[in-house]
């Protein structure tokens, strides 16, 4: 008697527990090594993204360090683009790209975390990296940047320039990576101009142009007249100029967008992390942070891009003397005391933030105008 | 609250409330003949990728708005097609819409992502007027197309409730079968709502790249479409209450920036619900107070089959 084809499938399907079971019972038995990643040849790299590569912003910041490093290591890295931010689907990407040789896949989004997990810890034989990533593993290491040191620069420019003695920034939304850039902008601000008030929006989206050209205008409004822009639209650039008023980029040098108030902007050369990553990988020597790779503008892979002569010489003088400081590791915009907008002491005197602080930044601080929602 | 900030307010609601009208015209155009168009959010994804594309080839801005409703038109012909003629069901073929207007203008739109370009200025009432307290900034300095859509939403009443041609087109609506017994085209009528109703819904699309923002990025439309049609039931499918249900909308949208650059704590979540609530609001009222149906076509949504009769 031949089974009916339900009982088949089912018999099918109990195989495919019974295999999903093996590999799960395998997982605890391969010990997690503290060894450096053996790569099973040559690197052949790879970069996934989850909208098109030239985005003029995030991607586009990261797409530039691809060119750079294919120019630096005379080699070819293809790219996907467009994968949803979701474990299925980004998985599937990377097993497509696995099985046609590629051995570091490099990951561009926070909404990665999840799938580029699971597919590491499926194929411990490749490499992964992904840019502002939360999740890491033997053979997985996210990656961002201590962009507020460069804000902190911004800040500095900001207020030399403000004739109001009112500056505004755009934000996306109300999490760690965009405080600390809000917030070492307010205080770079303040160190120019201790009476400086900050307006901080955000706009709850990463993508929303219309509604950034409104919040600007907003913010023109209330007598702002510089305009520091935390998201990639150009459309705060447009309004800014339309009115007159000064502008700050970031993730790009936007000053296209602003040709007359373009005052600088922060920029990423994630080339500077990327090549170092490569080369290890190539040695043997890789071994992932556990708490992801957290590099800084003394590695060069944040920046101001060159600042305008519209700030004050002495200004630009005190902005490099600055960044100096900073990358002699002296100073950190979050040195404290440092106060958050009740007045309460958020980092007390004599001590510096750590990185916990960092990624869990939830207050703005003394002197902004705005609210974290 | 200070004259200033009532009236920088006042001045930035038309620019968020002309897009929301023109859409929910055109909404209200197809669903009085009956189609229900789901597709407004690919519809106007299509028109502000072309209106941006148009206006950065060195269109004037008038034509790249012209040049982004033709898109919005030209995306909406494969849906207008389906339903019109071979009365495919409406909700599936909306849908399909958004991801072909979605699609095609992230695709299609690729070379022209953020780039900046003049975009349309307002309008050159004398400063006496656009200066005016409260009111001035409000009725005087805003681009052509805000005056448009309120002549669109007056002309679309008129036509709809006034005229032999409007009263043919409710009919088709509420009721095909009986339209078509007394000699009315029910596919013609339907087919003349689509096409004026989607090109006014393409002018919103255009209208946001073109006027709004002055440079596309992908995804920029960011569910206006969705709260048109929201805005369609709250306005009972009347365009002059559409009007009405467009300043309410909009003004909303534009106090939030506005209070958070005063540093007032918005619940932003709760007021970004505000169309959505309004809408339901309005039904529950109007099923209280027993007025059933208010201004909803008989027969929307589905589709009208001679045979079935």
């Amino acid at each position: 008697m031949t089974p009916d084809p339900a009982s088949r499938l089912r018999r099918r399907l109990l195989g495919a527990a019974a295999a999903l079971g093996l590999v799960a019972l395998s997982q605890p038995l391969a010990a997690p090594g503290a060894a450096a990643l053996e790569l099973s040849g040559e690197p052949r790299i790879a970069f996934i993204y989850a909208a098109t590569a030239r985005d003029g912003g995030w991607n586009e910041a990261l797409d530039n360090a691809r060119l750079r490093v294919e120019a630096e290591l005379g080699v070819t890295i293809p790219t996907v683009e467009s994968v949803p931010e979701e474990a299925t689907a980004l998985k599937n990407a990377i097993d497509l790209l696995i099985r046609r040789g590629f051995n570091v896949i490099v990951g561009t989004t926070y909404g990665y975390s999840e799938g580029i997990l699971e597919a590491a810890q499926e194929n411990p034989g490749v490499a992964f990296v992904n840019a502002s990533g939360a999740t890491n593993s033997d053979n997985l290491e996210g990656f961002y940047v201590r962009s507020y040191e460069a804000w902190y620069l911004a800040g500095m420019a900001a207020a030399s320039v403000s004739e109001t003695g009112r500056v505004g920034i755009l934000g996306g939304f109300p999490v760690g990576v965009v405080n600390w850039d809000v917030n070492a902008f307010a205080l770079g601000a303040q160190a120019v101009n201790p009476e400086i008030d900050v307006i901080a929006v955000y706009t709850n989206s990463w993508w929303d142009p219309v509604r950034e050209g409104a919040v600007t205008r907003a913010m023109l409004d209330q007598g702002a007249d510089v305009i520091a822009n935390n998201l990639s639209s150009s459309s705060p650039f447009v309004a800014a100029e339309e009115a007159g008023a000064k502008s700050i980029g970031f993730q790009l040098d936007m000053s296209q967008h602003a040709p007359n108030g373009h005052l600088t902007s922060v920029v990423f050369n994630w080339d500077q992390h990327l090549l170092p990553t490569l080369a290890a990988l190539k040695d043997g020597t890789w071994e992932p942070n556990p708490w992801g790779a957290f590099p800084s503008m003394a590695d060069g892979v944040v920046a101001l891009s060159p600042v305008s002569d519209l700030v004050p010489a002495e200004v630009r003088a005190l902005i490099e003397e600055t960044a100096d400081a900073i990358k002699a590791g002296t100073f950190s915009p979050f040195d404290g005391p440092i106060h958050a907008q009740d007045g309460r002491v958020v980092i007390p005197e004599g001590t510096r933030i750590d990185d916990a602080g960092l990624w869990g930044m939830d207050f703005l601080v003394r002197g902004v105008t705005g609210t974290l929602n | 609250m200070t004259l200033a900030f009532l009236t920088a307010w006042a001045g930035a609601v038309p620019g968020y409330m002309t897009p929301l009208l023109l859409a929910s015209i055109g909404l209200i155009l197809c669903e009085r003949a009956g189609v229900l168009n789901l597709g407004i959010e690919g519809i106007m994804a299509g028109a502000a990728m072309a209106g941006a594309v148009a206006a950065l080839a060195g269109l004037q801005p008038a034509r790249a708005l012209a040049a982004g409703t033709g898109a919005g038109l030209l995306v909406s012909v494969p849906f207008i097609i389906a339903v019109v003629v071979f009365r495919a069901p409406m909700i599936p073929a909306g849908l399909a819409l958004v991801a072909i207007g979605l699609g095609a203008s992230g695709a299609l739109g690729r070379a022209a992502a953020h780039k900046n370009f003049a975009g349309l200025g307002n309008v050159g009432f004398p400063e006496a007027l656009t200066g005016l307290p409260l009111v001035g900034r409000m009725l005087f300095a805003q681009d052509a197309v805000v005056y448009l859509a309120l002549i669109v939403a007056g002309r679309a009443s008129f036509v709809l409730f006034r005229t032999r041609a409007g009263l043919q087109l409710r009919a088709v609506g509420e009721d095909p079968a009986t339209a078509d017994a007394s000699g009315v085209d029910v596919q013609l009528h339907q087919l003349a709502a689509c096409i004026v109703g989607c090109a006014l819904i393409g002018l919103a699309g255009a209208y946001l790249s073109v006027v709004g923002s002055r440079t596309w990025t992908e995804g920029m439309v960011a569910g206006r479409g969705w709260i048109a049609l929201a805005l369609v039931v709250f306005a009972q499918w009347s365009p002059l209450r559409a009007i009405a249900g467009a300043a309410v909308f909009a003004s909303a949208d534009a106090l939030i920036p506005r209070l958070q650059t005063l540093g007032v704590d918005v619940p932003v979540y709760l007021l970004s619900m505000l169309p959505y609530v309004l809408t339901i609001g309005v039904l529950v009222l109007f099923a209280a107070l027993g007025w059933h149906r208010q201004g909803e076509p008989g027969h929307l949504g589905r589709a009208y089959i001679r045979q079935d009769r």
